[in-house]
């Protein structure tokens, strides 16, 4: 286990910074993909993940509501707020005080199959999931853990409205794991180190987020799902998104994990030398992953840089004090009602927030002229960081939520900033921020712009972020403090007895890396059994049980190639009931059945037909999953009479040949004329015959 | 909040709580291994190597597992039986306190009197061991529920620290009395925090043992206790605490949510109320009848007419009594005779029975209520229905039951029966005709000449209806 820390009466997790302290401020800007490990080590990056998988258990984990089931009815819903409750210290957590002044009405949409009153925390839990526990178990010796003995469920508090109780139940399971990574592709081969895994219950679903009221779902609330915490060793973006394939293929070989969308997401943090451990939440793809935490390292760096420079021209904390109680507007000299002012202004949104009644409020950012038009991510710049703080936090609902003084060509003309330049007694050297809204909100956001100013100074806010699909993110919540795990007084230990370890263990599925081997032994390249073992087909590719070699090989490829290209030509029936996800094994579509497309690797194996043609026979045996597969797989075998044929068919082609493709070097016509034999003697010629005797054919014809 | 990174010297006196919670063959494990509570470990077991905080264990869990806080802020146990050894590598021991802030005064403010009984309307939580510690000086409830301050001055005082299980007539008397002398002391309100599981029956006490009092006696609680972020406790304190400083109403009323939604408060008289379901946050009814008022953020709409207003007086009547040899008998089919033998040879000397239909019970009885009404019990009739009125006249049945002496009491319902009851004979403990006289008139809205169409209301779900009405009811 990592390095501990006596804090608050407990112990603490590692520190949230990066190990190392100096940001390499003058590493040059890098798009996504022109990055070498060394570059990402220069940089510093370190990543970490928490893979969040949604078992496929009958109930819920604390009531009895069916798990795993999807809805957009709504029967009923139901309205709460969060209330931050007190530290021991005596303290408001920092994300309970956000979530806190957001005052959000927050409504649950309920549906009476799948939600009862447990959920909306109007009934004690009941008894955990026994089924739960023990598909977590399963999981936790797959990865090696070192299990706990006695389950104590805790209380972890989320305000943010996405648990109606306020808190997530959650129980640690198991501690300190070990699994071998190997990823060939990456030259890697290491081990990776599992910091822990927890059995916990799933939360809502966002509906909508405007201004004070936020919506959601709670057909998944309360729904088992395992938390993987890896150890933060991923050094480059690559590596990351393979762990998390890994530990992805981990859950699935138990074959009780839910598929689907949604029922496995995680949270990477990420950080860079300088920096300090960010997370961004709920990421629902690993194909995104790279890109995400590229752009993430490149956010903390920039951030760095803009600290650096409020140093060099000396701004201060105290230079941003917070206002005093009171409307901002009315205490702070850097605050400023500007309603009036800007009554004349051709800025749309503001004048239309005038002729709301709402309040237009200018705030005075000394020593910050200039960067709130840096570049923080692609297409991106600072103000976006004041931005999302005031949507998020103000709860402002008015596009783009504000403008700046740094920008030449939008918003605000160069007379109006002057007049509010002006009122605010702002020097060249400072940035003026313009935001507008009801009253109460528009001084909280005054109010919040200061408080992000004042964290430049700092660096990097200790937040979580929402990822975007094109690879940037957005301030989500302040991260949470330490405080928020607490025990649940409703619900006892539950003992953990070794005779039910010993059972689980004694039938434990083969693990991705045992399979991976497995895959390197009967041939496959390190590379394609890396495939392989986290491949939806993999199960379908042992029960055809390729003979080793070629045939193990070639099999591999076709599956590979043929699955996905005929699913895109819908070819497989999609098992995705949009009302249900799917226990694992299964593939979001219907595979083909073994029995199908055994006949062919037994005719290849037996040389009925040329391994040559496996790719093409499985193609049409695919792609016509009506057509008899007797008569397809004829169309494929040798007759006895290849030698004729083959005669016949060079003799005819290099013919064509020399018609159609007069004065051509040899290769383009050689390259033409394979093409055309080829689709006359697959499977029954091999390719590199054919290719000999087409090359002497046209070879003779240029001599 | 105290730590020193040591712990106790070796030799020195050990502290009483060293080994909170644990009994062999823990006891043993940790006494070997040197370590108490608060002692940071590294433990070496059969199933690896886990580090942490010793925890206090609960009493009630069983004796073989040792608890610890993980550097994540986890709990886990760790079988005895699997412990190899305990290395201590430090120690932190915390003590808790609930931090105060100074309540505000304003003279411009209402006076309002908080009367703590021992439930948790505002409690904090000790992140490691999930005590619940009660807030309860203005002090602190000013630390977790700021908005009093808006709302009036409040003064505290905690009367007893019971559950609300063990609530019963020895509270109520004080309760009463404390009532009428912060009445007199100029008070302008009231607010009484209790658990909710007796708090009908509190409620159904005071309305007796107070009577015509001259500003709001408010009763209120919580479902989920305050340490909970989506706790009802503020939002009921804060409407609970605002009724007794401005609202219009002196009576004894309950102030609970209405919805499950944080929408508004309803006030219940503290005669019609009732505790409907375990575990909900809208738990409480008003039955036969419509409550009193909505209250919902400094706003109080009537819903009932011909409640008693508000006095600028101080005179109240204050009948602290209660005659504890009364209980409830609750009907069922095939009840034998020697259940209320027993009760009389007990000396049982008021029975409210709880019975079916308009106010029924087997012939098997009758000899034993006719015993009972020889020996001078009184027997009252009520209903287990709840909703409607005992009516002994529609059957013969009921007329023979009238015929055995069991009294009738309308649409009293059986938990303010037996309240009254016990409070009825402690007013006359010598004279039976009026202690009958007395339960059969209304005295606090207990009895009602009339249920208004909509006084019984417990919704079907699953009709059409329903369906609409709850699909559009917060949209
Ligand atoms: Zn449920």
């Amino acid at each position: 286990m990592a390095e501990t820390e006596i804090h608050r009466g407990g112990v603490r997790p590692p520190a949230d910074f990066n190990p190392r302290t100096d940001p390499p401020l003058d590493f040059p800007d890098r798009e996504f993909g022109e990055m070498t490990p060394d570059d990402y080590a220069a940089l510093g990056f370190m990543a970490g993940l928490e893979v969040h998988q949604q078992l496929a258990t009958r109930g819920k984990l604390f009531c009895r509501c069916p798990a795993g089931l999807r809805t957009t009815r709504v029967d009923a819903e139901v309205l709460r707020h969060m209330r931050p409750t007190l530290s021991e210290l005596g303290e408001y957590d920092g994300t309970a005080l956000m979530e806190f002044k957001t005052r959000k009405e927050i409504v649950y949409l309920l549906e009476r199959g799948t939600v009862c009153t447990y959920e909306m925390d109007d009934t004690p839990p009941f008894e955990i999931d026994r089924e739960a526990v023990g598909i977590a178990l399963e999981i936790c010796r797959l990865l090696n853990l070192d299990l706990v003995t006695e389950l104590h469920v805790m209380r972890k508090q989320y305000l943010d409205g996405s648990i109606p109780t306020g808190f997530q139940r959650t129980a640690m399971m198991g501690v300190g794991g070990v699994i071998p990574f190997r990823v060939p592709d990456l030259g890697i081969d290491r081990d990776l180190r599992i910091r822990q895994l927890s059995l916990e219950e799933d939360s809502c679903r966002e509906v909508s987020d405007v201004g004070h009221r936020i919506v959601f779902r709670t057909d998944r609330l309360g729904v088992p799902l395992t938390e993987t915490v890896t150890e933060p060793e991923f050094l480059t973006p690559a590596e990351l998104q393979a762990g998390a394939r890994l530990v992805a293929r981990v859950a699935r070989a138990t074959g009780k994990v839910l598929r689907g969308p949604g029922a496995a997401r995680q949270d990477v943090n990420v950080s860079v030398a300088g920096g300090r451990r960010i997370e961004i939440k709920g990421v629902p793809h690993h194909r995104g992953l790279p890109r995400l935490v590229h752009v993430e390292a490149f956010r903390q760096l920039n951030l760095l840089r803009i600290r650096e420079e409020l140093r060099r021209r000396g701004v201060t904390p105290e230079m941003l004090p917070d206002p005093p109680q009171g409307f901002a507007w009315e205490t702070s000299p850097l605050v400023a009602e500007v309603g009036s002012l800007l009554r004349r202004c051709a800025f749309r949104p503001v004048l239309d927030a005038i002729e709301e009644g709402e309040t237009v409020v200018a705030v005075r950012l000394p020593g910050f002229a200039g960067l709130l038009a840096r570049r923080t991510q692609p297409g991106i710049t600072f103000s976006r960081e004041l931005a999302d703080r005031v949507r998020v936090i103000a709860c402002l609902t008015g596009q783009p939520f504000l403008v700046h003084s740094d920008l030449g060509d939008y918003g605000l003309g160069s007379g109006p900033w002057n007049q509010v330049r002006k009122a605010l007694r702002a020097g060249a050297e400072d940035a003026l921020v313009v935001v507008w809204g009801p009253r109460r909100d528009a001084d909280t956001a005054a109010r919040e712009i200061l408080i992000r100013a004042r964290e430049a100074l700092d660096g990097i806010p200790a937040e979580t972020r929402q990822a975007f699909p094109d690879g940037t993110t957005g301030f989500e919540r302040i991260l949470p403090g330490p405080d928020r795990m607490y025990p649940d007084t409703d619900t006892p230990p539950v003992a953990i007895p070794d005779e039910w370890v010993a059972e689980i263990s004694a039938r434990l599925p083969e693990t991705p890396w045992e399979r991976q081997a497995r895959y390197e032994r009967m041939g496959l390249s390190p590379r394609a059994a890396w495939e392989l073992a986290g491949a939806p087909w993999a199960d379908l590719y042992d029960e055809l049980k390729p003979r080793e070699g070629e045939i193990a090989r070639r099999l591999a490829d076709a599956l590979a190639r043929r699955i996905p290209w005929a699913y895109r030509r819908g070819r497989l029936e999609s098992v995705i009931d949009p009302s249900r996800g799917v226990a694992a094994r299964s593939y979001p579509y219907r595979l083909p059945s073994a029995q199908r497309l055994a006949p062919l690797v037994r005719a290849v194996e037996a040389g009925e037909i040329e391994p040559d043609a496996l790719d093409a026979a499985l193609a049409e045996l695919l792609d016509r999953p009506e057509a008899d597969a007797v008569e397809i797989l004829d169309g494929f075998r040798k007759r006895g009479d290849e030698d004729a044929r083959l005669d016949e068919v060079v003799a005819e082609v290099a013919a064509r040949a020399r018609e159609e493709l007069p004065g051509r070097p040899v290769e383009v016509r050689l390259r033409w004329a394979m093409g055309r034999a080829m689709a006359s003697l697959r499977g029954r010629v091999p390719a590199a015959t054919v290719r000999e005797r087409l090359l002497a054919a046209l070879a003779e014809e240029t001599a | 909040m105290s730590g020193d990174g040591k712990g106790p010297a070796p030799g020195s006196g050990a502290h009483p709580d060293d080994y909170k919670g644990y009994r062999e063959p823990l006891l043993s494990v940790l006494k070997e291994n040197g370590v108490t509570v608060w002692c940071i470990v590294r433990a070496k077991t059969t199933k690896g190597v886990f580090e942490g905080l010793i925890l206090p264990r609960s009493e009630t869990a069983d004796p073989y597992h040792l608890v610890l806080k993980l550097g994540s802020g986890y709990n886990v146990g760790l079988r005895y039986d699997t412990i190899q050894s305990i290395e201590k590598t430090g120690y932190f021991r915390a003590e808790y306190r609930i931090p105060e802030q100074e309540f505000p005064v304003d003279p411009a403010k209402p006076r309002v009197k908080l009367f703590g009984t021992g439930g948790t309307i505002a409690s904090r939580l000790d992140y490691r061991t999930g005590a619940v510690i009660p807030a309860f000086s203005p002090g602190e409830l000013y630390g977790s529920v700021p908005e009093l301050a808006d709302i009036c001055n409040l003064e505290t005082e905690k009367l007893f620290g019971v559950f609300s299980e063990n609530m019963g007539p020895e509270q109520y008397l004080v309760l009463a009395e404390k009532i009428g002398e912060a009445i007199r002391a100029g008070y302008d309100g009231i607010v009484i925090g209790h658990g909710t599981d007796t708090m009908h029956h509190t409620a159904a006490a005071l309305s007796f043992m107070v009577q015509r009092p001259p500003v709001p006696i408010v009763m209120v609680g919580s479902q989920r206790s305050s340490d909970r972020p989506s706790s009802d406790a503020a939002q009921n304190l804060i409407n609970a605490t605002w009724t007794a400083a401005h609202g219009p109403i002196a009576e004894v009323m309950v102030c609970m949510f209405g919805p499950t939604s944080d929408r508004y408060n309803l006030l219940h008289r503290g005669t019609r109320v009732r505790k409907m379901h375990s575990s909900t946050r809208s738990t409480f009814r008003t039955i036969g009848d419509i409550p009193l008022a909505m209250v919902e953020n400094g706003k109080l709409t009537p819903l009932q007419e011909g409640w008693a207003p508000r006095r600028d007086d101080r005179e109240v009547e204050i009948h602290p009594v209660f005659e504890e040899r009364v209980t409830i008998a609750y009907y069922y089919p095939n009840m034998h005779p020697d259940v209320i033998d027993a009760l009389v040879e007990k000396g049982y000397r008021g029975i409210v029975l709880a019975g079916t239909g308009l106010g029924h019970v087997n012939r098997r009885l009758y000899p034993a209520l006719e015993r009972a009404r020889d020996a001078g019990v009184l027997v009252f009739m009520t209903l287990q229905t709840l909703w409607g009125f005992v009516q002994m006249y529609v059957y013969e049945t009921g007329r023979e039951i009238l015929g055995l002496g069991v009294i009738p009491l309308a649409n009293m319902l059986p938990e303010v029966a037996y309240i009254k009851l016990g409070w009825a004979l402690g007013m006359h403990p010598d004279d039976p005709e009026k202690v009958v006289e007395l339960m059969q008139t209304p005295i606090a809205g207990e009895i009602t000449p009339r249920e208004p169409h909509d006084g019984y209301l417990v919704f079907q779900g699953g009709v059409p209806e329903m369906k609409e009405f709850l699909g559009r009811i917060w949209s």
